[in-house]
């Protein structure tokens, strides 16, 4: 035995080497069995959005299809309400983005490159309200939007959506921005750039992978909240796609129709999954670096 | 937090370089108004829509809003004292509340934490195609909104045709068929429930927690057990304090997400959420929405940010001087 040759990787290099292949057959296992438990949620949520209606009412659920039907899909699409909530999240989302982005680039850049006072409240301020839970403002924020007339208007939701992604954003873009070095705009200014042009041209650009991560976080975020547009959001046809599923699966018709509940989960899912799958590096990183929320 | 950071490319890892201090002093004469400018537009909009909100809050904690006020009758709100207080704080329901969040939490905290670390200690022991696939797997999950995940459970769970209970059936719970798993809420609520809740909450701490563990240094591992430490003393006494502000971090998030869960309870009870279920969250939105009484709503709103703050304080003091520090 002690003539075999070890594995570089020092940690386990006192037990022989077939040990280790065997050990790592085991923990190969262990953690397939875990990936398969995690997994098979999803698994069962595709694989119920093709069974047909017979075979999900059948007393033995099969763990494979026996034909394939696209049904549930069309009953989903079919549903008047599906189409104009996917386009008001989208909307709804994309405006709080845009605006969450632009506000709280501004303000990052202040307490990333400025020294003033009350900065350092300020970033404070923008950490602790993070942990503010959104459920106990969804009272008064109704009565606001109420009385300024913007109850039942995407833009309602819009502002109040700013409520999670400002202080995400600056604090995420702040760590970014401090992380440029100041040395790059001074030798653009002393190349002849405005201090407007060197901020144009140097951090800007240099921010852009910042502001995306942040973006995509935010995107995600607004996609899935889902108490504020059940609040604040009444008409059918002006509620986002969340507040749609939950509402679709608890009406009379599709109550017992699982087959079309998860073909409508799966489909308001998508556009966040595949943002996922884009970013998942990204996201990992940017998620922790900043986020006291999620 | 440079634990985290650290795994972006190196390109990216090279910029990560504190600038000397003084580079972010500046401020001169010259620009001084410009850091307030910036910021306004942040102020502004932070003040109109949490600022004044909080405050109002607080406000209406001592008066006597509800819905048929606000509609009908605006003139008629007036300060009632500690009334909305005493009543709501007597009130053997917000307790019972308060209680299963408090279970619920400690939990679902305890359980996706020790999953979640064991499964990172196992990713760096498995073959790189495994970790590949237990990664992408942990993708998808990370990526299902909590409102989808509630639908999801509830098809699971669901006491027809329901496929949690015939994988019992076929393991040998003969009677678990056609098992209601929501009539008693006891159960529904620790099982089910933190079921959802640990299964969304994983694929976050084992990436996460993983991604950390690779921060620690070879070598610290490697002189400990050169010294004789064993694998538990050195995770215990090595990898743990490395790892710790990361672990504090998301023991935090944690709390703070589990604290105030809402979407995967709602999704999971139809909208209307039986008072078995009823967390603090769902206790305080059913109160305040579905018998519109804002004021005694809004009272329990104070409670919970201050049981969150109270939980959280360490925390705070620890991320302020985090935020002092750069």
């Amino acid at each position: 035995m002690a003539t075999l040759t070890f594995k570089p990787k020092a940690s386990r290099s006192e037990r022989p080497a077939n040990e280790n292949r065997w050990m790592t057959g085991v923990w190969n296992t262990v953690a397939l069995g875990f990936a398969v438990v995690m997994g098979f949620p999803i698994y069962w949520m595709i694989l119920t959005t093709v069974k047909s209606g017979k075979d999900l009412l059948s007393v033995n659920p099969t763990f494979w299809p026996t034909h394939f039907s696209f049904s549930s899909y069309s009953t989903v699409f079919s549903d008047p309400n599906f189409l104009p909530d996917l386009e008001n999240t989208a909307l709804i989302t994309l405006g709080s983005v845009v605006l969450g982005l632009a506000v709280g680039f501004l303000a990052a850049v202040a307490v990333a490159r400025f020294n003033f006072r009350g900065r350092n409240f300020f970033i404070v301020t923008m950490l602790v309200v993070q942990m503010v839970p959104l459920l106990s403002l969804v009272i008064p924020m109704y009565l606001i939007l109420v009385s300024a007339g913007l109850y039942d208007e995407l833009f309602g939701v819009i502002l109040a959506y700013l409520v999670f992604t400002i202080p995400y954003v600056v604090w995420t873009l702040r760590s970014f921005i401090v992380n440029i070095p100041k040395e790059l705009d001074e030798a653009a200014m002393v190349d002849g750039c405005t201090r407007w042009g060197a901020f144009f041209r140097v951090v800007l650009p240099l921010t852009v992978p910042g502001l995306i991560t942040t973006g995509v976080y935010c995107w995600i975020q607004a996609w899935n909240e889902f108490v504020i547009a059940n609040t604040m959001l009444s008409s059918n046809n002006k509620q986002t796609s969340m507040v749609w599923l939950t509402g679709f699966s608890a009406s009379p018709t599709h109550n017992a129709d699982y087959g079309a509940q998860m073909a409508g989960a799966l489909l308001v899912s998508l556009p966040v999954v595949i943002l996922f799958v884009i970013f998942q590096k990204r996201l990992a990183s940017g998620l922790t670096a900043g986020a006291v929320k999620g | 937090m440079s634990v985290i950071d650290s795994d972006r490319p190196a390109a990216q890892a090279s910029r990560d370089r504190k600038p000397p201090r003084s580079a972010r002093s500046r401020g001169g004469a010259s620009g001084s108004h410009i850091p307030y400018i910036l910021i306004i537009p942040a102020a502004v909009v932070m003040i109109g829509i949490l600022g004044y909100p909080l405050f109002k809050l607080f406000q209406m904690s001592f008066q006597n809003v509800n819905s048929y006020m606000v509609l009908f009758a605006p003139a008629f709100v007036r300060y009632i004292g500690f009334e909305n207080f005493s009543a709501v704080l007597s009130d053997p329901t917000l307790w019972q509340s308060v209680e299963r969040t408090v279970y619920l939490t400690v939990e679902v905290v305890a359980l996706s934490l020790l999953i979640g670390m064991g499964m990172a200690l196992l990713l760096n022991r498995v073959s790189p195609w495994v970790k590949v696939i237990v990664v992408t797997v942990m993708m998808f999950v990370w990526s299902v909104p909590a409102i989808v995940t509630g639908t999801l459970y509830r098809w699971l769970f669901a006491g027809q045709g329901g496929i949690i209970d015939y994988i019992c059936y076929l393991l040998g719970g003969k009677g678990m068929l056609n098992h209601d798993w929501f009539a008693n809420p006891t159960q529904g609520l620790y099982v089910v429930v933190a079921a959802c809740m640990v299964w969304g909450a994983l694929p976050f701490l084992v990436i996460g927690l993983n991604a950390a563990m690779t921060q620690v240094p070879k070598e610290l591992v490697e002189a400990s057990k050169i010294d004789g430490a064993s694998p538990w003393q050195s995770f215990r006494h090595v990898v743990i304090p490395v790892i710790r502000p990361f672990l504090i971090l998301v023991s935090a998030l944690s709390f703070i997400w589990d604290f105030q869960v809402f979407g995967q309870i709602w999704a999971l009870r139809e909208n209307s959420p039986e008072p078995g279920y009823q967390t603090i969250g769902i206790y305080l939105y059913v109160k305040g929405f579905s018998s519109s009484h804002y004021s005694n709503s809004a009272v329990i709103s104070l409670v919970m940010i201050l049981l969150m703050l109270a939980v959280l304080i360490f925390y705070i003091r620890q991320v302020i001087k985090i935020g002092a520090q750069d």
